[in-house]
């Protein structure tokens, strides 16, 4: 395949956009004013992400517990959208089956707790190493041939799940699902429930945005970035396609796998039928619609999952379907990097403005 | 001996809807390199158009020939109004966006429609023909004859007539297609006009056996999937043939192999999928080398 | 120059920002072969490419009064414009004769389009017994046939040639310029020939334009090309 160049020609914006705010627009009259634009351009990625920080540290303490418990899935997305962006946005292959290695995550951390009782914390490196590893097993033959196996084999993983899931009733519950004790907060938190979990799912995610961001940042990022944006190109310069395209997508199996694994402890329930290959696809719908290739897009695709479906199956059960559809199309014709290229695309306009102003 | 038979013949049935399937993405997939995720859905959505026709009072078989010329003109309509924008685009694009139309199809046959099943009239008459110990249904038979009928149909318009010769040479070099006058535009068109007609018969095929309802073509594009694979993307014979097989090897895998069952069967095109991959990545009929990375 | 059958003027094209042709001015007469010469990277392909409609132009283009410039190529085909392409753009996967039947694709006169198979394969015998073959077998030399050979389907009121010696063996390429001169001669088909081999292409042209740069800068009658010390001591290898 040839790269999607021009999906993911924008995306990085998000890192770019540190160099496009250097200073440059320093004339001679700019006073003081013009320190702080500066100060303030300079570090706005930083900023940012603090300013965020301190937001989400907030709110729990602000809102009703169900929408501390929406926010709380909403960073679970966040997490497996993360992973898939890995993928898509930044290796240019394509999974229809995300959800499988999700589920692979919450079952794999409800079996631990259900039959072991093992610590809810504890759970999660397992769930996701296994998810890891089931990424690499089923990489491999798919992902050393043309972009399209990988989406077809990933479906049909995705199709699979759900049986398999029912059949080995004695370990996963069956249709039943296994019903599990959430993590309880530790005394000296102070905090409820909701909130607890909230503050576990905001560490998970921004251990794992970390570690994305080293990732991408490491001769791994590059490497991948190679491959995207031009398969052939990379190979001659001694890319070593299948090796880096078949560990994008086990990392990416690990991310869904970690997001799987909070699911659980937030949900305290796991079923079958809440990992069809409808969650496969909404998961490849958020990640579009936030945005291809840059690290704001998980987040904003997270947003996208929790509260789209929500609002809009008011209007009709088929609503958030008809959203979701129209959307991705939408997004690829006229903004290939979606929510977050918008986004960027909006605060560069304003940082235009202000240094002019 | 004779079950084993007999289940060989339901397999041959089951995969001859497979094959149909696998038929219609096989055709995009030669014309335009595009695998077209949605083509499950706009077979469901042609089914219900059936549906509609036949709720309406009309016999089956007067609401077939319909819903296939409605179906024609949709496949056309979508080329032209979803696909075109995106020509040349590169593949991860054009393949997200047939996943977005596979969302919005399925949502809007339910906005439509409602997610409740519909029965849907069976076209074969009840009864089986029996023959040495083997019994084969009137509707097994009936999937064999339509799918055979396409079969020849397709083979006729390729070989033997303009259109199908332009649309080979579209398949085969688009440049030099327009070099000696194909309207290669109308020509890619046509071919998702006709990838939609022939998706919808498998759709059309598949209600009575399950039930409508809009995610009925689910499962269903797996197996087809497994089928293109299997026959070679590139290749209409191989996607019938691939179809057969896998149909048969689904059957036989939930009737012999315990451990399978009917509810793990669809492991099966998981499986034929992987081995391929693994084995022979072009497919037993594709000519085409596939992209190795 | 009234009497012309094709004429270029002030013609641009090229490939997104690169521009190749900076004003092509060119005149072609009824029956004429034209043959157009240059180095390497003049733009020689792009201009045919920009009679055929391959790539954008902003200019004039008419054949026989008919305005040309604009047109995509299967509008240019049904017009009577055949193009052989550089690299000659056979239809592997078909036969030989799928292909020449492709080249008459435009065309409804089944009759004429059964005489002109015929005539095509009498032209080159080596195609006639290759008719059920998979065009992807044939030789390069032969595939260069069937492409000069789906273009004559077409009944051409203009024939675009690219580099029809490129990659063959010197036997085959006179063999193939017999041809071409022939079928200008009984047909009496305008053509105009790219050619890097400047020897064959004055042989077989009535008239010739070096291309340099993306501008015409020498015209001429072929014998005076052939006589013209410039041109002989840049495309002919030799000194007058």
């Amino acid at each position: 395949m040839s790269g999607p160049a021009e999906t993911a020609g924008e995306p990085m914006t998000a890192e770019k956009s540190e160099t496009v705010g250097k200073p440059v627009a320093a004339g001679p009259a700019a006073g003081r004013r013009g320190a702080l634009v500066r100060a303030v351009t300079a570090h706005r990625g930083r900023l940012a992400v603090a300013a965020l920080l301190a937001v989400a540290c907030y709110l729990p303490f602000q809102l009703v517990p169900f929408h501390v418990f929406q926010l709380t899935m909403v960073l679970v997305y966040a997490v497996a959208l993360l992973g898939l962006n890995l993928l898509v946005g930044h290796a240019g292959q394509i999974s229809l089956g995300h959800g499988a290695f999700f589920a692979v995550g919450a079952y794999g951390t409800a079996i631990m707790i259900d039959r072991w009782d093992a610590p809810h914390l504890a759970t999660l490196p397992v769930a996701a190493a296994a998810a890891f590893a089931l990424g690499l097993a089923f990489g491999l033959p798919a992902v050393r041939l043309h972009g399209l196996y990988l989406a077809l084999v990933t479906l049909a993983i995705a199709v699979f799940l759900v049986p398999l899931l029912k059949r080995f009733e004695s370990v996963t519950g069956g249709s039943m699902g296994l019903t599990l004790g959430k993590p309880a907060p530790p005394a000296w938190t102070g905090l409820a429930e909701d909130q607890w979990l909230y503050f576990l799912a905001l560490a998970v995610a921004v251990v794992t945005f970390l570690l994305a961001r080293g990732l991408l940042r490491s001769r791994v990022g590059r490497a991948l970035h190679a491959v995207r944006d031009d398969e052939a190109a990379a190979e001659v310069m001694g890319v070593r396609l299948s090796f880096h395209k078949t560990l994008a997508f086990a990392w990416s199996a690990m991310f869904a796998g970690a997001a799987g694994s909070v699911y659980t402890w937030v949900i305290g329930f796991v079923s079958p039928d809440s990992f069809s290959v409808t969650l496969s696809i909404t998961l490849l719908a958020g990640i579009v619609v936030g945005g291809l290739g840059s690290l704001a897009g998980p987040l904003l695709g997270g947003l996208f999952v929790m509260f789209v479906p929500s609002i809009s199956q008011d209007v009709n059960e088929a609503a958030p379907g008809v959203v979701f559809g129209l959307l991705i199309i939408a997004v690829m014709y006229v903004a290939p990097a979606g929510l977050a290229g918008l986004a960027a695309r909006l605060a560069r306009s304003t940082m235009r403005i202000l240094r002019k102003g | 001996m004779a079950g084993f038979l007999q289940q060989v013949i339901e397999g041959l049935g089951a995969g001859a809807i497979y094959a149909s399937l696998a038929l219609a993405l096989v055709l995009i997939h030669r014309f335009t390199g595009i695998v077209n995720f949605a083509q499950g859905e706009l077979a469901m959505f042609s089914t219900y158009v059936a549906w509609q026709f036949t709720a309406a009072g009309l016999p089956f078989w007067a609401a077939l020939p319909l819903t296939l010329a409605v179906s024609f003109a949709g496949g056309m309509l979508i080329e032209r109004v979803v696909i075109r924008p995106v020509e040349g685009a590169p593949e991860l694009t054009v393949v997200i966006v047939t996943v977005g139309l596979f969302i919005f199809v399925n949502a809007a046959a339910g906005w439509i429609w409602s997610f409740l099943i519909k029965d849907f009239p069976n076209p074969f008459p009840v009864g089986a023909v029996e023959a040495g110990g083997l019994t084969v249904s009137h509707s097994t038979l009936g999937v064999l004859a339509v799918v055979g009928a396409v079969m020849g149909l397709l083979y006729l318009l390729f070989r033997h007539t303009k259109v199908g010769l332009g649309m080979r040479a579209v398949a085969a070099d688009p440049v030099s297609a327009r070099l000696v006058g194909v309207r290669v535009g109308r020509t890619l068109a046509l071919g998702w006009g006709l990838a939609a007609t022939v998706g919808a018969v498998s759709g059309v095929l598949v209600a009575p056996l399950l039930f409508l309802e809009p995610n009925m073509m689910g499962g269903v594009l797996i197996y087809a999937f497994a089928a293109a694979t299997l026959g070679g993307f590139d290749s209409p014979g191989g996607a019938v043939v691939g179809g057969l097989v896998v149909g048969v090897a689904e059957t036989l895998a939930g009737a012999y192999v315990g451990f399978v069952g009917s509810d793990l069967k669809v492991g099966v095109p998981l499986a034929v999928i992987l081995c391929v991959l693994l084995l022979r990545p072009q497919g037993l009929f594709g000519r085409a080398a596939v992209e190795r990375a | 120059m009234s009497g012309d059958f094709l004429t270029v003027t002030d013609l641009h094209a090229g490939y997104g920002d690169a521009r190749v042709l900076h004003g092509v001015d060119l005149a072609v007469g009824r029956g004429e072969i034209c043959a157009i010469l240059g180095p390497n990277g003049a733009g020689k392909t792009t201009l045919l490419r920009a009679l055929s409609g391959m790539v954008r132009v902003r200019g004039g283009v008419r054949l026989d009064g008919t305005a040309l410039a604009g047109r995509p190529p299967d509008a240019l085909a049904r017009l009577g414009v055949a193009h052989v392409p550089e690299g000659r753009g056979t239809f592997t996967p078909l036969t030989v004769e799928e292909n020449l039947r492709l080249g008459a694709f435009t065309r409804r006169d089944r009759d004429g389009i059964e005489a002109d198979l015929e005539r095509v394969c009498a032209y080159f015998p080596v195609l006639r017994a290759r008719l059920g073959q998979v065009a992807g077998s044939l030789s390069g030399g032969e595939q260069q046939m069937l492409a000069i050979g789906r273009a004559l389907m077409l009944r051409p009121r203009l024939l675009l040639l690219d580099e029809p010696s490129l990659g063959l063996a010197p036997l085959v390429t006179a063999e193939l310029f017999r041809i071409v001169r022939t079928v200008n001669e009984q047909e009496r088909t305008t053509v105009v020939v790219v050619e890097q081999n400047a020897h064959l292409a004055l042989d077989v042209a009535h008239r010739a334009h070096v291309l340099e740069s993306g501008r015409i800068v020498l015209s001429g009658s072929a014998a005076r090309l052939r006589a013209d010390e410039q041109v002989a001591r840049s495309y002919l290898g030799y000194r007058v």
